[in-house]
Formats: C-alpha cells, sequence, structure tokens
C-alpha cells in the first residue's frame, strides 16, 4: 500500500549540529567581533587598557539602548526612523520638566520617558490603525517631533543639570559606570522578551509572514503598537542617558542617534525584511562598530574616517546578508547570469 | 444523514460570473478513508473543496460533517468542525522553528508577573512527540523551517494540522512542487494518517499518487462529478478515461 519504506530512524549528527549552529545568524557575527576583537588586542596596547575597554562600552551603551528598540521594529517587519527626534525631545522635555516646572530628577525623567511613550504609541497607531508605510511615516513624525522640540525650547539650551538628571549618563555603581549596566539590563530583558515571551513570538511571527499572522488570528494592529511604543520608550530612555553623558540639555542632542542605532541592528544580522534577528546580534553589532571607531583613533588614523567607515560597514553587512540569502551571487556580479 | 460518512457534501452549486463553476455535486468522503480528487484544470476540484473549508460560500447544496449540517461561513467554522486545509503555497512561519509552527496560534503559556511566558519545553516535547506519533522525519521540534526542503514544510503544515485535532484533512495539491523521494515521504504520511483514523481528501493531478495508496478517487469535470472508481478494481486507464472524456452515467 504504501509507496516507499517509512523512515523511522531520528538522528541528529555531529555535522547537523554545526550546520544548525552556524545557520544562527549570530555566529559570523560573533566570530567577526572575536577576531576583530584579537586583532585589535594584539596590535594595541592602548586598546587593550582598561580604561579604553571600558570607553569603548560606554560609548555604544546609547546606541545599543536604542538599538534595541530598533531591533524589535525591524523583526517586525517595519522600521522606526523617528527614534532620534524621540531622544531628543524626551531629553529636552526632561530638562524643562526640572528647569521650568521645577520638578524632581526622577519625575522629571519619568516625565521625559513619558513624552517617548507617547510618540512611539502615535507611530504605531498610524502604522497599525492608519496603515502608513512605517519609513516615510515616521521619517515624517520625526521632524514632527523635533520640530516640537525646537518650538518649547526655542532652540535655546539648558545647562548646569544636576547630578539627579546626570547620573544615568555619567554615575557609577562602585565602578562600573551606571550607563553600562543599564545596557546590559535593557539587552537581556530585551532579550527575554524577543525569545521567551508571547509577544516576542508574535513579533516574530508578523515580521516572518503578515498574512498567516492575520490567518491564524492574532491581533496584529495591537503588537504593532506595542512594538512602535517600545521603540519609543528606548529611544527616549538612550535620550535621557544621553543628556547626563552630554551634562548640558542642547536641542540638537539625539540627532546623530539613527544612524549607529540602525547600523548596530543590520551589522549585528537583523534581517531587513523583517522576521529574523537578536538583541545579542545588536549587541555585537554595536561593539563591532564601537571597537572600529576606536579603532581609528587608537591606531592614529584620521577620525573623520569614521563616517566612511561606519557606512562601508554596513553596506558590507548587507552584501554578507544577500549572500547568505542567496539572493546574490558571484555569477550575478559578473553578469553571468541575467 | 449516514453516520459513516465523515463528509456529506449535497447538490453543491456555485457560480462566479459566467462561469458554473460547480453544477450539483456529491460527494461522500467514508469515515477513515483517503478519496482522491481529481480532474484537469478548471474541473471544479479546488472550488469544491473551497466550499467544504467554508472560503466559498455555495449558491446551493448541503454540507454535513459527522453526520451534523454544518452551515460553513469561513474556514474557521470549519476548523471547530474538524477539518483542516493544506495548500500548496503554505501558510508555514519559515523564520521560526518547528514547535513554533505546530503551535501557532495555541501556543502553551504560562502567567509570570503579568507577563505571558511561552512554556517552550511543554511546546517542543509535545510536537516531538506528535511528529514521533506521526512518523514525520524530522530529527528536531527545534528545527527552524527555513532550512527545510519543501516535503517537510508540507508535514510541519500537516503536523500543526493534526496538532489542532483535525480529523478531516483537504491537501490541495500538497506534492505539485515536490521531488519523487519527497513525494513518496509525503504518500506514506498520508497513509499513516488515514491508518491512524483521519479521513482525508487529496487533489492531485497525479493520478499515481492516489492508485498508490487511496481508497477510491471521485473523478471532476467541468464541475460535475463524473464517477466514484474504488482503487482496488480501476487502472490508470480507467481514471484518464473518466478525467478526459467523462461518464454521463456517472452520479452528479
Amino acid at each position: 500500500m504504501t509507496a516507499a519504506q517509512t523512515p523511522t530512524v531520528r538522528r541528529q549528527t555531529a555535522r547537523e549540529r554545526v550546520r544548525e549552529l552556524m545557520a544562527h545568524r549570530e555566529s559570523g557575527v560573533f566570530l567577526a567581533l572575536v577576531i576583530f576583537f584579537v586583532v585589535m588586542y594584539t596590535v594595541s596596547p592602548i586598546f587593550r587598557s582598561p580604561f579604553n575597554l571600558t570607553t569603548i562600552l560606554r560609548q555604544i551603551s546609547i546606541t545599543s539602548i536604542v538599538a534595541m528598540g530598533q531591533t524589535l521594529v525591524i523583526v517586525s517587519g517595519s522600521f522606526d526612523l523617528s527614534q532620534g527626534s524621540i531622544a531628543g525631545l524626551a531629553a529636552m522635555v526632561t530638562a524643562k520638566l526640572w528647569k521650568n516646572f521645577g520638578l524632581a530628577p526622577p519625575i522629571a525623567i519619568m516625565g521625559g520617558l513619558g513624552v517617548g511613550v507617547l510618540c512611539g504609541f502615535l507611530n504605531g497607531v498610524l502604522a497599525a490603525r492608519f496603515r502608513l508605510h512605517p519609513i516615510v511615516m515616521t521619517l515624517a513624525t520625526g521632524a514632527v517631533f523635533l520640530g516640537v522640540n525646537f518650538y518649547i525650547t526655542r532652540g535655546e539650551s539648558i545647562i548646569g543639570l544636576p547630578d539627579g538628571l546626570t547620573w544615568l549618563g555619567k554615575g557609577r555603581i562602585g565602578q562600573v559606570p551606571v550607563l553600562i549596566i543599564l545596557m546590559f539590563i535593557v539587552a537581556f530583558l530585551m532579550h527575554i522578551l524577543l525569545t521567551r515571551t508571547l509577544f516576542g513570538l508574535r513579533v516574530r511571527m508578523i515580521g516572518g509572514n503578515l498574512k498567516a499572522s492575520q490567518d491564524v488570528g492574532m491581533n496584529v494592529e495591537r503588537i504593532r503598537i506595542g512594538i512602535f511604543t517600545l521603540s519609543g520608550f528606548l529611544a527616549a530612555l538612550g535620550g535621557i542617558v544621553l543628556l547626563g553623558r552630554v551634562g548640558n540639555a542642547l536641542p540638537q542632542i539625539g540627532q546623530g542617534l539613527l544612524f549607529p542605532v540602525v547600523t548596530a541592528a543590520i551589522v549585528g544580522g537583523t534581517l531587513l525584511t523583517g522576521g529574523v534577528g537578536s538583541m545579542a546580534g545588536t549587541l555585537m553589532g554595536a561593539a563591532i562598530m564601537g571597537i572600529a571607531r576606536n579603532a581609528l583613533v587608537v591606531l592614529k588614523l584620521d577620525i573623520y574616517l569614521n563616517d566612511v567607515m561606519q557606512g562601508g560597514l554596513v553596506v558590507v553587512a548587507l552584501l554578507i546578508d544577500q549572500f547568505r540569502r542567496g539572493e546574490l551571487t558571484w555569477r550575478i556580479i559578473f553578469g553571468r547570469d541575467r | 444523514m449516514s453516520i459513516e460518512h465523515a463528509v456529506e457534501m449535497r447538490g453543491i452549486s456555485k457560480r462566479f460570473g459566467n462561469v458554473q463553476a460547480l453544477n450539483g455535486v456529491d460527494l461522500e468522503l467514508r469515515r477513515g478513508e483517503l478519496l482522491g480528487l481529481v480532474g484537469d484544470n478548471a474541473a471544479g476540484k479546488s472550488t469544491l473543496m473551497k466550499t467544504l473549508f467554508g472560503s466559498v460560500i455555495p449558491d446551493a447544496g448541503e454540507i454535513f460533517v459527522e453526520g451534523q449540517k454544518a452551515g460553513l461561513r469561513n474556514p474557521r467554522d470549519a476548523q471547530a468542525l474538524g477539518l483542516a486545509m493544506i495548500y500548496q503555497d503554505l501558510a508555514v512561519f519559515n523564520n521560526l522553528d518547528v514547535a513554533a509552527n505546530v503551535f501557532t496560534g495555541r501556543e502553551y503559556t504560562r502567567r509570570v508577573l503579568g507577563i505571558t511566558f511561552l512554556d517552550k519545553k511543554r511546546m517542543y516535547d509535545e510536537s516531538h512527540a506528535l511528529l514521533e506519533r506521526l512518523r514525520i522525519n524530522i530529527s528536531s521540534p527545534k528545527l527552524l523551517v527555513e532550512r527545510m526542503s519543501g516535503g517537510q514544510r508540507q508535514m510541519v503544515a500537516v503536523a500543526r494540522a493534526i496538532g489542532f485535532d483535525a480529523r478531516i484533512l483537504i491537501m490541495d495539491e500538497p506534492t505539485a512542487a515536490l521531488g519523487v523521494k519527497e513525494t513518496n515521504t509525503l504518500l506514506d504520511l498520508m497513509a499513516e494518517l488515514r491508518d491512524q483514523g483521519i479521513s482525508i481528501i487529496l487533489i492531485t493531478h497525479r493520478i499515481t499518487d492516489v492508485l498508490s495508496i487511496g481508497d477510491r478517487v471521485m473523478v471532476l469535470k467541468g464541475g460535475e462529478r463524473q464517477g466514484v472508481l474504488d482503487v482496488e478494481d480501476s487502472t490508470l486507464e480507467d481514471v484518464e478515461n473518466l478525467i478526459v472524456r467523462g461518464r454521463p452515467e456517472g452520479g452528479g
């Protein structure tokens, strides 16, 4: 009756296991990070000083915190280009609440975070309920948030911030800078959220196969709103930490944030088409970019080349991604196909 | 209506504009049988199955599932009655692992501090047991579906349907995109499911598939039932003749 023998023996060979491991996108990123780190560690005594290593961690912490939110958004198949503006607006609102309304720093910080949540919620509603294209929509809302920022501050800085507002960016717990601890806490929580919770699974489902997600009957709209809200919250948190790191509240704060944030996610292996990405990958992506930037300094290369290098690394990451997905082959590049 | 029938369709008609897609079609699916549904393109096979699954509402006719009259308005109604449909273009999540796909939409969860966590271990264990029970050759429920072949993806879709307690499976050209070996494995799985008591309707162009594992074959032509043949005393030629020439005296 049967057409062929039913194979019932089930085994996972060592080779299968290695292939499975290599299939994890983080493997490549991890390998790149290790090689990069070891090379720098070997060639540069300045690089391997504890002070320098801590500096790198401090430099990547804000980018990483915001990039965790961006990763969540990209995994769901969207983009949030308003994060930089949200960070700036949240930072300025925080400073204003302290300066003009006399609120205690912790309350002011909560207010700033609240602004981020509100901005993110607005993005989410526009993306989910009104079905606006996330790239253009967040570009537009980003302009709005930046405009509101300049409108309420009249473009003026607020200087001389109290310790309570700068603690997140400047403070230390024991020997360790607060923002580094914060980065790892955010990374851990976001990792748990994405991999262990029903919400995280839904995010990966929406990004992986939107139509099937709708067929299953899940509330795609609510999940999308949740994603953008969280992205806004983390952008605001990043902005407020940045406030402390800079020490003064400058209205243009957060404006350089978006590119390194997206970069960290992409170099970390987040698939631009959605469905695939991890917080560990993004953290490693941010670390690679941080070490690369640091290398320019400690090897006494020109720091002005930083943007060239960052942009170049993103292009390389995109190329690697195309190869891995089989969208690109040497034959296509050299014109033997099509 | 007879209880020995898992599905009984009576006088199903459906018109799309000028085209009479189905014209008074009857279908009986016996319990635990594998019924092949064959016919040329535009014979009405898929439309007939869509009416059974609630994604097409017929203009006329009645449908009985397990002896009960079923008023199917959408696929969810059909699922509630224990029906599952597996399409050629599968609704699987390639970016997720096997277990996540098997449990899509009915995940095991645990609430801790108001947060809904996935009970991964339970889902891995149960999907492993399910694969084992169905004798599906997938080494681990932790495998990513994107790393799998077309046939294995079909099996994941089948496992998902069975996991949802489907007792009646509708499979629409499941082997169309598969190689010989994969096709055979999938056919084996269907035979296995049938032996476990699942009733299956298999739409296919490959008549030999039905003849190798099926119990009966129903032939449609021009939206009308041409006849139902017992696989045991039919040849490939019998079925092909019916598909091409039709048989006026054969039912519908």
